[in-house]
């Protein structure tokens, strides 16, 4: 076989995964709206954790038929942001009533807002804001407050280790808005504090299975001294704690294990002592979301940012009050 | 290694010949700089249960799935396949036994039984490579695109969207246990690519496999069973993806739809290229591609024991794999070679004219 041949055949195989991806990416979009239902375009970001989970059920739950919405919803594909712009512009022309956009990544939504700008179709921000945050782009964000959800993480770890500690910080993915906020809210505190010391930060993409290999990493290189690990969601924390067992530590005395989002599962662990404080990151603001996309379709004003409010567990005691109706 | 190889300085020769060895220098020089920052880092101790316990033996631990992709991966590419599935098959083996186990009794049968599902849905997966590439014809490439995408909306479907989490000691065990205080994880990937080794090498496999790599045409006249061989390579290297996705999952004991196995089938075509074996087929080099996995599990922990930032660290694992690279690139060595033999005759010819 020569080598055009071969590069020609590898184009057309190129060509033809591209389609078929187009083509998955499409599906669903066709269906009517002449039964007097508000089409609601959800461009979601799909499986991630439980908590993603409870809060986009929650959404789907919330706009049903019998409140008068049909929903789209459109999750990403493993998280990829061109799978979401594909399914927000596919929204945009098909002409939807509202569009709900959960941004895997915050920067390059610009095109894809004027477009809906120009079709006068309202974008309302779920959870994930957008950055540079131009908020003529949309008309509001509705999302638990990161910074104010990570203050309270450092202020807890001020007040936890009066004594200092080496700490840890297990990331998201690098540049995604929520990972920038919460490390802004926690340096803000944190960074005040001399004898809070940060052995460093790593990405462990928001899975137990990395964060699980980085924290044992993070353990030898630091000879076992760092007294605190700030995960900046629950699954990382999880994965962290399997880690400072199998380093033969005891996590909650020996390292003190802090979560940002409060899923049923860290929950059960703080009940346990395994984790040492969890940070809620409340999922469940359907509701909220109905009330203001009903706002924006009266053509009512609403603000620029709503923020849902969220608790803190801080001890065994409360984790076991609270897991009875954790809802997610 | 040669088998022409007669003493330890014939051998070693071989060696450098090997493609891999620059894999191997590679793994040296990362390892050296985490020594330069720790001079301990090569220290392995012996652990309060009585198992080694060191950043080597992590590193091993890490490798043990991308071996196993790897070796399965490498068998493919000698037919001049490829095989962009693993990664989704091993998230759909972590699916279907964290699924299974979360529902089952904490019982040996039962991490057994898993273990047995996921060869049986994992072979499943292959098959369908298999007829898809040998029966119907299709490109590989097509083909496991398709189990790609598939596999992980498979995964989805299993487990409902959820990232399931299940308890089960003995499952638990493969991939956090020790035997003879080495992890178990590392000896299984190491025992199975042995066992592939010596079955592809030590029979006429690896030659047919190579035949049709080479020449689909002339291996068909030469009496080669096409459709048989390329059938059962894609098995294996769906049965291989599958064990590793209960490594990956197992040491969590949870599965995580969206990242179990994400883009590892891109970790295991590296581990096979750095491990000497040529994309365009009829060439494969088993040994090379665990070499590769290593390489590749060293980079990853390396990357958090440096503290590289977390924007920075897709960058700095670009610049170590491009430099193995040119390392390795024949036409590359050949310039430096010439220059080198440049800079040596010019102060002999000015020897000779004094």
């Amino acid at each position: 076989m020569s080598a055009k041949q071969r590069i020609v055949q590898v184009l057309g195989a190129a060509t033809a995964g591209a389609l078929a991806l187009g083509l998955t990416a499409c599906g669903g979009g066709d269906g009517g709206d002449d039964d007097g239902l508000t089409t609601v375009g959800f461009v979601a970001v799909g499986p991630e954790g439980a908590w993603r989970e409870a809060n986009e059920t929650n959404i789907q739950e919330t706009f049903t038929e019998d409140a008068g919405y049909e929903l789209k919803y459109a999750p990403a594909t493993n998280l990829d942001q061109k799978s979401q712009i594909d399914a927000f512009t596919s929204f945009v022309d098909e002409g939807v009533d509202v569009i709900l956009l959960s941004a895997t990544e915050a920067t390059g939504w610009e095109d894809s807002l004027k477009r809906a700008q120009e079709a006068e179709i309202p974008v309302i921000l779920l959870d994930r804001g957008i950055e540079p945050d131009d908020t003529d782009l949309y008309v509001t964000r509705i999302a638990p407050d990161n910074i104010a959800v990570s203050t309270a993480v450092a202020d807890w770890a001020v007040s936890a280790f009066p004594d200092g500690a080496n700490y840890f910080v297990l990331e998201g993915p690098a540049g995604v808005s929520v990972v920038n906020e919460r490390n802004e809210g926690f340096d803000a505190v944190a960074g005040g504090q001399a004898n809070l010391v940060k052995v460093g930060a790593q990405t462990a993409n928001w899975s137990t299975e990395e964060a699980k290999s980085v924290v044992e990493t993070v353990l030898k290189s630091n000879d076992n001294d760092v007294q605190f690990i700030f995960a900046q969601n629950d699954e990382m924390g999880l994965g962290a704690v399997q880690a400072v067992q199998e380093a033969g530590l005891t996590p909650g005395t020996d390292v003190k294990i802090a979560t940002i989002d409060g899923t049923k599962n860290a929950l059960e662990s703080l009940a346990a002592g395994e984790l040492s404080f969890v940070a809620e990151y409340n999922p469940l603001f359907g509701e909220t979301a109905l009330e203001v996309v009903e706002q924006v379709l009266n053509g009512d004003d609403v603000e620029s940012s709503i923020v849902v409010p969220s608790a803190t567990f801080d001890s065994p005691e409360a984790a076991e009050a609270a897991l009875p109706d954790r809802k997610f | 290694m040669s088998a022409h190889a007669h003493g330890p300085a014939e051998a070693l020769k071989a060696l450098v010949r090997r493609q891999y060895f620059w894999g191997i220098v590679a793994i040296a020089l990362l390892l050296l700089v985490n020594l330069v920052k720790d001079p301990g880092y090569l220290a392995v101790s012996i652990g309060s249960s009585g198992n080694l316990v060191g950043n080597v033996i992590d590193i091993l631990r890490a490798a043990a799935p991308v071996i196993l992709i790897a070796v399965g991966m490498c068998l493919v590419v000698a037919t001049g396949g490829i095989d962009l599935s693993v990664g989704s098959v091993m998230v759909v083996a972590g699916a279907v036994s964290m699924e299974f186990l979360s529902g089952a009794p904490d019982t040996p049968g039962s991490g057994l039984a898993a273990l047995g599902l996921v060869v049986v849905v994992s072979a499943a997966l292959g098959a369908v490579n298999g007829v898809l590439v040998s029966v119907v014809g299709l490109q590989p490439f097509i083909s496991t695109l398709v189990i790609m995408l598939a596999g992980r909306g498979l995964a989805k479907v299993i487990t409902g969207g959820q990232n399931t989490a299940a308890t089960n000691e003995t499952f638990r065990w493969i991939a956090n246990g020790y035997v003879l205080g080495l992890p178990v994880v590392f000896l299984l990937a190491l025992l199975l690519a042995v066992a592939m080794g010596l079955l592809v090498r030590r029979s006429a496999l690896g030659l047919m496999l190579e035949a049709i790599g080479m020449d689909p045409k002339a291996a068909r006249l030469a009496g080669v069973n096409r459709r048989a061989l390329l059938f059962t390579v894609y098995i294996l290297g769906g049965v291989l993806a599958g064990f590793a996705g209960v490594f990956a999952t197992a040491s969590v004991m949870t599965v995580d739809v969206s990242r179990t196995g994400y883009q590892l089938e891109l970790d295991a075509i590296l581990a096979v290229v750095i491990g000497g074996t040529s994309l365009a087929g009829g060439k494969f080099n088993i040994t090379g591609a665990v070499v590769g996995a290593i390489l590749i599990a060293t980079l990853d922990k390396t990357v958090v024991f440096l503290g590289v930032s977390s924007s920075a660290t897709p960058a700095f694992k670009a610049v170590v794999i491009v430099v193995l690279c040119l390392l390795q690139s024949e036409r590359v060595r050949r310039a430096f070679r010439q220059r080198r033999a440049a800079a040596a005759r010019t102060p002999e010819r000015e020897a000779l004219a004094a």
